[in-house]
């Protein structure tokens, strides 16, 4: 065999490992009790969830007691709720967000996230109308 | 055309005031008059292309002219809407504001959509016209084909609609057609509905984000490079169509390189623009928008040091033809990915979707369809898969138009797997055609060969763009066949790549070492002896010095530092009286500085603003997985900072000393100023401002504030301010009497006050008398002023109460009785209430970070595009010699 061709096997063969390896590794979207089982089964791995805000529930942020502890209720696909906990500050439209998809690990009574990513249906959109200079 | 230009949506309904629409209809037509030309230019072209006619060439050549001055006149026009603040136009209401300073008036343009596309029109432009001077008798199949990208381009911006069909979105729409409800608001009614304009005086601004000095040039280079990556395609397909062999390889090199230089500028000033002016902390975060960058970055790098090989020893044909031009379908790739809205959740970047994704995705098929036709080798078998192509597309079209509503679902179904197993057919075919047609019977390259080792580089760089291209297409994926799959995280990226980039980067620093056709051990040897032995040191050093930890990192930076260094000698040991040659040295060594620059940024970024305080939740978890039950607070980033008090930082001291506010365009930012002083050094102080923004649609915005050292950077932003918190009311009111002198307390005793003097104010409507009390809380004082008026027209009084945050207590007066007439004893009882509630202090919630030596990584992305400028003059001088 020529040298090219083993290293071309080589790397296809590193190619399709790393394509494997990225869909063996990359996690789907769960819903809270799923994240329960799953955290048993591998403690180590971060899942996302993709859920709405339960805006009827408080927003616990007060940065004079712990500047890095936002609790909240989430609710996920399935309707079930869970007291989320991030050890950040609050992101600062989380009132105005619709759905969150919130990357963390399950801790029994509450989910611990690591990332919330939030997109809040304002964002980059226009405003109705901008009243402010509208009416002067 | 007048069919063309009479269904413009613009020229609707004259009856209202003010509107400058002959502006937007000149701008329309120009648009219109602008893809006339392509079509023309393009036609002409690929007429002379075919049989070669001096008058062909000369049409095509007036109409490329026409096309370009449209082109110019539609962009200057866009300007001055505006500009001038022509808010009847949708696009500057939407992208921009009275507020905003011309410098970034330029940035509106790439805020949306068809400017972006304007853009890449223009720069196509410029191109097509460098090409018509230099290109000699590639002018006219080369233009050709740059033709159909910019009808594909040009038809973006057309904006016509048909019944559902909607064929581009035109810069020139009126606000009230894109937002007719606009019409319907109230205040209209009692001014007129033709008066609008008085009330749409301003318009929705820019996105706040991009109103930075680096948004107003990453855009144009960025384009710019992508525009280039459409020249060395353009070049192989002419090859193809033409049965060129070699002759195309040389200028593709040249607009390879430019490319490759122009597009690795502009990601990286998006990365600076990143890091300056939003709050993630980092210049890199493979977001999916940033990958959409990179993979054609990836590709062209690939397909140059294949085009090299080509010229040079006649081999891989093949191979350079097909990194060529995916390298141009990853560009309509990642247009995709980016414009048509299917990254949705995955990017913190967002575009609108126009909906055109339909119409890109045509392009991106419609160019790879062209690129299979021209592999074909035989004219006849050109024309059969073409007529296949057209007819299976007609069918699809036409068949959706009569299939029952009742199979439709199934319908679109079928016709999606067929879609898809025809497009891997197509690319079978395209494949083996092009195989056959350019694969060359050269014997087996030597082993110490420079190709052999470059070819193997080219396929690493390859598998890295397998990874970042599988990863970042996830949502594509997930949308074709319905997974669920999550978007990969950073780390998902940085795990893999991190490996993938060292064999590339071996192969880079002992390519030129090797060279063509075969090396001699002896003379490999005496060449890397001395550059790899120093390297060595250097590395050890540097190991030492920027004290990384880590097997993987040590490696990283082992190989990092030979590619700068071997790299460096090169120019010494073999180049040496050969400063024009010195491109490909410069732009490695560059890169190897670069590639230090973010290892050493990245592993040893360290946040200072480390907290230990707060709300204990033991058991916990760390961000490795290793679990304490104490439950230390690892994870916590951000400290808060109160107004005028100390807080020890790792290595500084911090103070947030106040606020302010902006006064003109800035009128809605906040800028905190925070001082730090070196706990080491006390010399070493600096005072960073970073600021918010509480913007009306986005919510709080953070820009950073960062100090720059020569050997790192000091980042810091604001996560949350006290302003933010819900607004506690004042309670336990509780009335008193008040003589100066006398003191009182606040219903729970937790304030003091006391009535220290009196004095008369006349105000405009009255005489005033100002109070001065002093309030003490624990061990705070603060001195007040309330007033009361005796209003001269009504004779009524009027209070004018203060409420203390600082101290959380609140005081009005209610009355006042003069006791005494005499003036001289000032015998006057107040009657004050007062109110209480928790004391609210001033303060921030900061982030702080340092990045060691992240000015690597900007010094090694100039030095990176001076190798490439070096690269592309040598290769023009070369070109000229040839010719001359």
């Amino acid at each position: 065999m020529k040298p090219l061709q083993i290293a071309l096997i080589v790397i296809a063969g590193l190619g399709v490992a790393s394509v494997v390896s990225l869909y063996g590794n990359t996690t789907k979207y769960v819903s809270f009790q799923e994240a329960d089982k799953l955290h048993t089964e591998n403690p180590n791995k971060s899942y996302h969830i993709a859920c709405k805000l339960n805006k009827a529930k408080p927003i616990v942020y007060d940065a004079q007691k712990d500047a890095n502890h936002l609790e909240f209720t989430a609710v996920d696909s399935l309707n079930f709720e869970k007291k989320v906990i991030f050890l950040q500050p609050k992101p600062q439209d989380l009132e105005r967000t619709e759905t969150i998809v919130i990357i963390g690990k399950s801790q029994g009574d509450y989910f611990l996230a690591e990332t919330i990513l939030s997109k809040c249906p304002s964002k980059y959109e226009d405003a109705p109308v901008k009243q402010a200079s509208l009416v002067n | 055309m007048l069919t063309l230009l009479s269904s413009m949506p613009n020229s609707t309904l004259p009856a209202f005031n003010n509107e400058w629409l002959w502006l937007g209809n000149l701008g329309h037509s120009f648009v219109v008059i602008s893809f006339i030309a392509t079509l023309l230019f393009s036609y002409f072209y690929f007429q002379d292309a075919r049989s070669e006619n001096s008058t062909l060439k000369k049409w095509a050549r007036n109409f490329l002219y026409l096309h370009s001055f449209s082109v110019v006149s539609v962009f200057s026009i866009l300007f001055a809407i505006i500009f001038f603040h022509r808010y009847e136009f949708f696009y500057a209401w939407r992208h921009s504001s009275n507020a905003l300073p011309v410098y970034y008036m330029i940035s509106c343009f790439w805020e949306g959509q068809e400017g972006s596309f304007l853009l890449w029109i223009f720069w196509n432009s410029i191109i097509a016209l460098i090409l018509r001077r230099t290109a000699g008798k590639w002018e006219s199949p080369v233009i050709a084909i740059i033709g159909l990208g910019q009808i594909a381009l040009g038809s973006m911006l057309l904006g016509f609609h048909w019944g559902d069909l909607k064929i581009g979105s035109s810069p020139f729409d009126l606000l009230r057609d894109v937002r007719p409800e606009f019409l319907n608001i109230p205040i209209l009614g009692s001014i007129g509905v033709e008066n609008y304009l008085q009330v749409f005086k301003d318009g929705n601004g820019l996105n706040k984000l991009l109103q930075n000095y680096w948004m107003v040039i990453h855009p144009p280079t960025l384009f710019l490079g992508f525009a280039l990556a459409i020249v060395p395609f353009a070049y192989s397909v002419a090859a193809l169509w033409k049965r060129e062999s070699r002759s195309w390889i040389h200028p593709a090199i040249i607009w390879s390189i430019a490319c490759v230089g122009i597009l690795g500028a502009g990601i990286i000033m998006g990365g600076f623009w990143a890091y300056e002016s939003l709050s993630f902390g980092g210049y890199w975060a493979w977001d999916p928008v940033e990958n959409a960058s990179l993979l054609p970055w990836l590709i062209m790098t690939s397909a140059l040091h294949m085009l090299l090989i080509s010229k040079n020893t006649g081999r891989h044909l093949f191979t350079s033809h097909l990194l060529t031009q995916i390298s141009f379908w990853l560009v309509l790739y990642a247009t995709f990915l980016t414009r048509s809205g299917i990254l949705g959740e995955a990017s913190v970047h967002s575009f609108t979707d126009l909906g055109l994704s339909g119409q890109l995705l045509l392009f991106l098929f419609g160019f790879i369809g062209l690129s299979t036709v021209v592999a074909f080798v035989d004219s006849k078998n050109r024309l059969q898969f073409t007529a296949a192509l057209m007819v299976f597309f007609a069918a699809v079209v036409l068949t959706s138009y009569i299939i029952p509503a009742s199979i439709k679902e199934n319908y679109t179904l079928f016709i999606k797997y067929l879609g898809i197993g025809l497009f891997v057919i197509v690319l079978g075919l395209y494949l083996r055609n092009l195989y056959k047609s350019q694969k060359t019977n050269l014997p087996d390259e030597h082993l110490l060969s420079r190709e052999f080792w470059i070819f193997l580089g080219s396929l690493f760089i390859i598998l890295s763009l397998v990874q970042v291209f599988s990863a970042t297409s996830i949502p594509v994926f997930n949308k074709l066949f319905g997974f669920k799959n999550a978007v990969p995280q950073a780390q998902d990226y940085n795990n893999i790549q991190l490996w993938m980039a060292m064999p590339i980067m071996l192969l880079m620093s002992v390519g030129q070492y090797f060279r063509y056709k075969e090396t001699q051990w002896s003379d490999l040897l005496r060449d890397i002896k001395w550059p790899l032995l120093v390297s060595v040191v250097v590395f050890g050093l540097l190991t030492w010095g920027f004290e990384i930890e880590g097997f993987q990192f040590i490696l990283f930076l082992f190989f990092g530092v030979l590619l700068s260094g071997l790299n460096f000698a090169f120019l010494f040991r073999k180049r040496k009286n050969q400063v024009l040659r010195w491109g490909a040295s410069i732009s490695h060594f560059g890169f190897g500085v670069l590639l230090i620059g973010v290892l050493v940024s990245s592993v040893n970024k360290n946040v200072l603003s480390k907290s230990q305080d707060g709300i204990n939740l033991a058991p916990e978890q760390d961000q490795s997985g290793k679990i304490d039950e104490k439950g230390i607070q690892f994870n916590r980033e951000n400290q808060i900072l109160y107004q005028g008090e100390p807080v020890d930082l790792i290595g500084y001291k911090a103070v947030y000393m106040g606020s302010k506010k902006g006064i003109h365009y800035d009128s809605l930012d906040e800028f905190f100023t925070v001082s730090f002083i070196s706990t080491k050094n006390p010399k070493d102080s600096f005072k960073l401002v970073p600021k918010t923004q509480n913007n009306p649609q986005m919510g709080l915005l953070a820009e950073p504030s960062t100090k720059h050292y020569l050997h790192k950077d000091v980042f810091t932003h604001v996560n949350y301010q006290s302003g933010m918190d819900k607004v506690e009311p004042f309670s336990s009111f509780k009335l008193d009497t008040l003589y100066v002198g006398q003191e009182g307390v606040s219903s729970s005793g937790k304030c003091i006050y006391r009535l220290k003097g009196i004095e008369k104010a006349s105000r405009t409507n009255g005489l005033a008398l100002r109070l001065e009390v002093e309030v003490e809380r624990l061990n705070e004082k603060e001195i007040i002023h309330p007033e009361i008026l005796i209003n001269e027209q009504t004779g009524g009084l009027e209070s004018l109460p203060v409420q203390l945050d600082k101290l959380g207590f609140f005081m009005t007066i209610n009355s006042f009785d003069i006791q005494d007439p005499d003036p001289s004893k000032q015998k006057i009882a107040f009657v004050v209430q007062t109110g209480e509630k928790t004391p609210v202090k001033n303060y921030i919630v900061v982030k702080v970070i340092e990045f060691p030596w992240i000015n690597l990584v900007w010094f090694g992305t100039i030095i990176m595009v001076i190798g490439f400028a070096f690269a592309i003059i040598d290769r023009i001088l070369a070109q000229k010699r040839v010719m001359a």
